[in-house]
């Protein structure tokens, strides 16, 4: 019934708007080969940002035995079941013949080679702030992945989410960047945390609920969610919620490295995931950065 | 009835926040929750002592060993019949789809647990040699030049099946068995466990 009403909204706009000018409506900018060719990556810095951003952890399906970033676990949604794309070397099935400015697209503006939108399932709005160097080092780790020559499978959606160009509206409606801005007044590793935190390791994209449309509702930044794919749940991170859990930055810093949480119980679902093939790797510094960040900010949940 | 009803609460509410989570349940399930908390109790006393925040003793580290190989295998197996899943229970319909990981998993459980009992006079690492004990040193934890994408981690990846066995714990220091431990509870949850909270 939820996906009804759903629909027959969505249609509504689509009416309205009028549906055949969206679907030539162009999206995401072209970058300019030049200036991001440029520049040059670092394979260490990338392959640590992928970590952190969680690239190897939802495009690798390590349970069912593929290959690092061959294509992830599928994710089971409202709107349809959504197949994280191959995304090693491979020039059929994978990245392989894209250019640097398509990744940076892609990565940056959620926007395919070919000009379509993707999925909002993919996190790009929390990677809208990625410099070109960033970028660039992304571009030079992923080169290094080795091709698996399997297709990914296409995305399971029902009318009216199979229309892509629907996804045009959604982006009008929803698409912002994330703040992820260093503050005056706050540490160095405060700042470092909101960047990560906000930005690339896009903690919000599960602890925050989500509209019927799909889009994190920005007053419930961090307050959890209850409808995660695959019917799983976040439970609310906004600092208030964590101290009385018995959270500090201390025993958070420990929990992001090895899944173990203060009561002695050990992350599982999602978030084993998350530490298992993303945080774990990262270093001391931007693991104290993170928590410092999620256990002292200004943020509330309505 | 209604006196034992209250005395159930009663005990359930001063156990805590985990029992008050795994309040209502009877039978195999409330079983195997207690067998939950009582890891999860072994997991907080063990902790800060792998950290290095109190002195280590290695007396505890076998009472806590003794604890999980007491509920690992069949002991854990056993308490998980088929149909004993729905609420307020958080096991997934994966444990018995997939009965044969499960199973395995326990068994990992006796045997990374026998790896620590093992190895507790062996003591702990050295700062930054152990991922998760001690003070994390932050080297092995960035990716390894040339490596490529997947840096250092490898050896990471997938499930804890190519962890090692009980008798390369015993020879190591205890944070070996002790991240063994971890590493076993967080593969189980992963995949068997409800998302709580």
């Amino acid at each position: 019934m939820r996906r009804l009403g759903r629909a027959v909204l969505l249609l509504g706009v689509i009416g309205f708007v009028g549906g055949a000018g969206v679907a030539v409506w162009p999206i995401g900018v072209k970058i300019p080969t030049d200036s991001l060719e440029s520049v040059v990556g670092n394979v260490d810095r990338g392959a640590y940002l992928a970590r952190a951003s969680g690239c190897i952890a939802c495009h690798s399906d390590f349970e069912a035995g593929g290959a690092p970033l061959a294509g992830g676990a599928p994710l089971v949604t409202d709107f349809g079941t959504f197949y994280p794309p191959n995304l090693t070397t491979d020039p059929d099935h994978g990245m392989g013949a894209w250019t640097i400015s398509d990744f940076a697209r892609a990565v940056r503006q959620g926007v395919s080679p070919e000009g379509d939108p993707y999925y909002p399932t993919f996190t790009y709005p929390f990677y809208a702030q990625f410099t070109d160097q960033d970028i660039a080092d992304l571009w030079a780790a992923f080169k290094t992945v080795p091709a698996v020559s399997k297709p990914s499978p296409q995305h399971e959606s029902s009318f009216p989410f199979d229309q892509r160009w629907g996804l045009k509206l959604w982006r009008a409606a929803y698409l912002s960047e994330p703040d992820t801005s260093p503050e005056n007044g706050r540490s160095e590793a405060w700042n470092r945390g909101k960047w990560l935190v906000r930005g690339a390791a896009h903690c919000g994209a599960c602890h925050t609920d989500r509209n019927f449309a799909g889009a994190r509702i920005a007053t419930r930044i961090f307050a959890g969610n209850d409808s995660l794919p695959g019917g799983k749940r976040a439970p609310s991170i906004l600092p208030s919620d964590l101290k009385t859990g018995g959270w500090d930055v201390d025993n958070l810093v420990y929990a992001l490295r090895t899944g173990i949480t203060p009561e002695g119980d050990v992350f599982g679902g999602s978030m084993a995931e998350v530490v298992n093939y993303g945080t774990a790797f990262l270093s001391d510094a931007d693991l104290t950065a993170m928590a410092t960040y999620i256990m002292d900010n200004d943020l509330s949940g309505n | 009835m209604k006196a034992k009803f209250w005395m159930t609460t009663l005990l359930a509410s001063s156990v805590g926040l985990a029992a008050l989570a795994h309040s209502g349940a009877t039978g195999v399930m409330k079983e195997r929750m207690d067998a939950m908390d009582e890891m999860g109790e072994a997991m907080k006393r063990l902790t800060p002592m792998m950290r290095g925040q109190t002195e280590y003793d290695p007396d505890v580290v076998r009472s806590a060993a003794e604890t999980m190989i007491g509920h690992a295998g069949a002991q854990m197996t056993e308490l998980f019949p088929e149909g004993s899943n729905g609420k307020p229970s958080e096991a997934l319909d994966a444990i018995w789809e997939d009965w044969e990981e499960f199973a395995a998993l326990a068994e990992a459980l006796r045997t990374s647990a026998e790896g620590m009992k093992l190895a507790a006079d062996n003591g702990l690492a050295g700062p930054g040699d152990m991922p998760g004990g001690g003070m994390m040193g932050s080297g092995q934890t960035m990716m390894g030049g040339n490596q490529g994408i997947m840096g250092t981690a490898q050896g990471m990846m997938g499930a804890p099946a190519q962890m090692m066995s009980t008798e390369m714990l015993a020879e190591m220091p205890v944070n070996a068995g002790f991240m063994a431990v971890t590493h076993t509870c967080s593969a189980c949850h992963q995949k068997f466990r409800a998302e709580e909270n």
